[in-house]
């Protein structure tokens, strides 16, 4: 029994990385019908970018660290938010009116640069992150909570239900939604198709880039690769979830993460790609719209 | 997974071509037994996840070529070290194997992940070049390796007896998880010691899988481990894994013994596990930091790189270079290998160094090493 709490408890954590950066995905999905698949490579770069600003810190201070980690989030989300709006202008908006396959082509290529960019930058090997996260424990029984892994928790929740706040309170939020229903009726509606779609990817990177740091802080181990993986995952978790639906991503985030952990527990961790991705065909052939797809899917 | 095929597919014609290049650009050029300097190829992993332990094996042997040259060189010709990354996948090794062989070295001398030295060793072989591997320990190389192949370090099947006599009579563990990654290595060693310590009889093998490496969060693993109430987890698996396996352990509150292979003794996985790595042991064969008689090189090596420490395996690639000088020295370039077959017994910084039929050391003596202070040291019970 503590085994299986232990098992949730580790899922949990995983699940809202994946979370974060699913909803990247789906808000993409939901404006352009692409599957951005740079999106991975934008989680890794943030990570890379809030570990250039903690280079050097050192745990004296508790204010300071506590300054630098806020200051390493934001240059984690910040490099990743301009980094996706660059990477819209640069290399899909050109694409916009070829085929759709371009367009996935284009997103694959730029996946590519990226890494091989950070892994000639990095020297391919892996970078550490400074130990500051304190490591006193909430729970400290058979079943173990950190505080860290709370307040990351806690975080990834608070900016999923704001992301929420601003899509449903938000006239950009709004405008979002539009867009993703129907875009040339949006046009017609006098909407500036190009502006939502631009901040559709800076908010989805932002979240990535967020992550990206938060992942780094807890793992303190990071590479030019960790976004491929992670990055596949979450697209899982969004295609899940009916891709294009934000609670949907939220939740299948989470789903996979305890999928992920309680496969590793239970069968063996060599079978966790396996199990995870058969979920995922699964889902496809028994319900293709996703968890939450219904028409909604359709929908930011 | 398509455009990764595709991805390999233009690297190999890359290379490729390239290859035939160089095979031009050295017919043109003279052959081995005359002037000129004497290459000697490292074929080492300088990008992935293992570049740093590839960095710092090139770097010891960079230390044992300018001593030669500084010498004299040999009969008055120069060593000169051709660098070749192997990436520490089989595909790139191959390709590495094969530029060397056509960059014309008389000789290899390097390797770290068993996984790629396998498919380079018959390409190396082929050519007649000696391959003398300083980190590369699964058996296979050197059963399978015509007399070819040569070790300056030990063999898994040698460590993992010598880890389960050490986890069961020094640790006096009587459960025991073994843990590795898949990799043709780590395999290798977890099975070789789960086999010694059913052998042996006096403890049981509670646990023995795989987990993937490149996840970042190995608490599900750990959490299972941690069911089953080993005394000690032994992961063969490699450096970067290790670091966090340490880091979650503590975060999960675990109190089973941790002991890691000799590819955990790398100074990166105590950066990412920072303090939590304290009181972890390693099986490995000596460290340049146990080794009285490597502090000569040690003190060179770190003048040589502004300070930097030399890697587990570096004194074992110094002393690799050195024997293949020796072996040049003695028999010229010709022959190579049934020089070395021949040598008599060398003083190396690591201990003394002759190898048997096989190509293996005849005598290579595992020790276990401890983290203290953030530093390797030897252990002590």
């Amino acid at each position: 029994m503590t085994d299986f709490l232990q098992y949730l408890v580790n899922g949990l954590t995983i699940g809202t990385f994946l979370a974060l950066i699913a909803l990247g995905y789906s808000m993409v999905y939901g404006v352009l019908r692409l599957i951005n698949f740079a999106h991975g490579d934008v989680f890794m770069v943030g990570s890379f970018a809030g570990l250039a600003v903690l280079t050097g810190a050192s745990s004296s201070a508790p204010a300071t660290t506590a300054l630098l980690i806020a200051g390493a989030v934001l240059a984690g989300s910040l490099v990743s938010g301009v980094l996706g709006v660059g990477i819209m202008r640069i290399a899909y908006a050109p694409l916009l009116r070829a085929p759709k396959i371009s367009l996935l082509i284009g997103a694959i290529g730029v996946s590519f640069a990226l890494e091989e960019a950070v892994k000639l930058l990095t020297h391919a090997g892996f970078r550490s992150y400074p130990h500051v996260l304190p490591q006193t424990m909430l729970l400290s029984g058979p079943v173990r909570i950190s505080y860290s892994q709370v307040v990351l928790v806690l975080l990834a929740l608070g900016l999923m239900f704001g992301l929420w706040a601003f899509i449903t309170r938000t006239v950009r939020g709004t405008a979002m939604r539009a867009l993703a229903m129907d875009s040339d009726a949006a046009r017609l509606m006098g909407i500036d198709v190009e502006r939502v779609v631009l901040t559709t990817f800076f908010i989805g990177s932002v979240l990535a880039g967020t992550a990206g740091v938060m992942y780094g802080l807890y793992y303190t181990q990071i590479n030019f690769a960790v976004g491929f993986l992670v990055g596949l995952r979450a697209f899982t978790a969004a295609v899940l979830g009916g891709i294009g639906n934000m609670v949907g991503a939220a939740v299948a985030g989470i789903l996979i993460g305890l999928v992920q952990s309680f496969a590793a527990g239970y069968v063996s961790s060599r079978w966790a790609d396996v199990i995870i991705f058969g979920v995922l065909i699964g889902a496809l052939v028994l319900r293709p719209h996703g968890l939450f797809g219904e028409r909604v899917a359709e929908r930011v | 997974m398509a455009s990764w095929s595709r991805r390999m597919l233009v690297a190999h014609c890359v290379v490729a071509l390239s290859g035939l290049a160089v095979s031009i650009s050295a017919c043109k050029k003279s052959g081995g037994d005359e002037g000129g300097p004497i290459k000697i190829g490292v074929p080492v992993p300088l990008s992935g996840d293992s570049a740093s332990a590839g960095q710092d094996i090139l770097a010891g042997a960079k230390v044992a070529a300018a001593e030669i040259n500084e010498a004299g060189g040999i009969k008055g010709r120069k060593i000169e070290i051709v660098e070749a990354d192997d990436a520490c996948t089989p595909q790139q090794s191959a390709q590495a194997a094969q530029k060397l062989v056509n960059s014309g070295v008389v000789a290899a001398a390097g390797g770290y992940c068993s996984g790629a030295a396998v498919p380079a060793a018959p390409i190396f072989g082929r050519a007649n070049v000696p391959f003398v591997l300083d980190a590369s320990t699964n058996p296979v190389l050197t059963d399978d390796g015509q007399g070819k192949v040569f070790r300056t370090c030990g063999r898994d099947d040698r460590q993992g007896e010598f880890a389960a006599k050490f986890i069961v009579d020094t640790l006096h563990a009587k459960r025991v998880a073994i843990l590795h990654d898949n990799t043709t290595y780590a395999k290798g060693l977890a099975e070789a010691a789960a086999a010694s310590i059913k052998k042996n009889g006096q403890a049981e093998v509670a646990y023995l899988d795989a987990l993937t490496s490149g996840q970042s969060d190995y608490t599900p693993v750990l959490t299972k481990i941690a069911g089953l109430k080993p005394d000690v987890l032994y992961f063969t698996g490699y450096f970067a894994e290790a670091g966090l396996l340490l880091k979650q352990r503590k975060q999960l509150g675990l109190t089973f013994q941790m002991v890691g292979g000799d590819a955990t003794t790398d100074a990166s996985a105590l950066r990412t596990a920072g303090d939590t790595a304290e009181g972890f042991i390693a099986t490995t064969a000596p460290l340049p930091t146990t080794l009285p008689s490597a502090a000569d090189f040690v003190r060179r090596y770190k003048a040589m790189n502004n300070g930097g420490e030399p890697g587990p395996f570096s004194a074992y690639e110094y002393d690799a270079i050195k024997v293949l000088a020796k072996a040049i020295d003695k028999g010229g370039t010709t022959d190579l290998i049934k020089t070395l077959h021949g040598l008599e017994e060398q003083q190396g910084i690591t201990g003394s160094i002759a190898f048997d039929d096989k190509g293996d050391r005849k005598t290579l003596n595992f020790i276990a090493v401890t983290v203290q202070g953030g530093k390797y040291t030897a252990y002590k019970p």
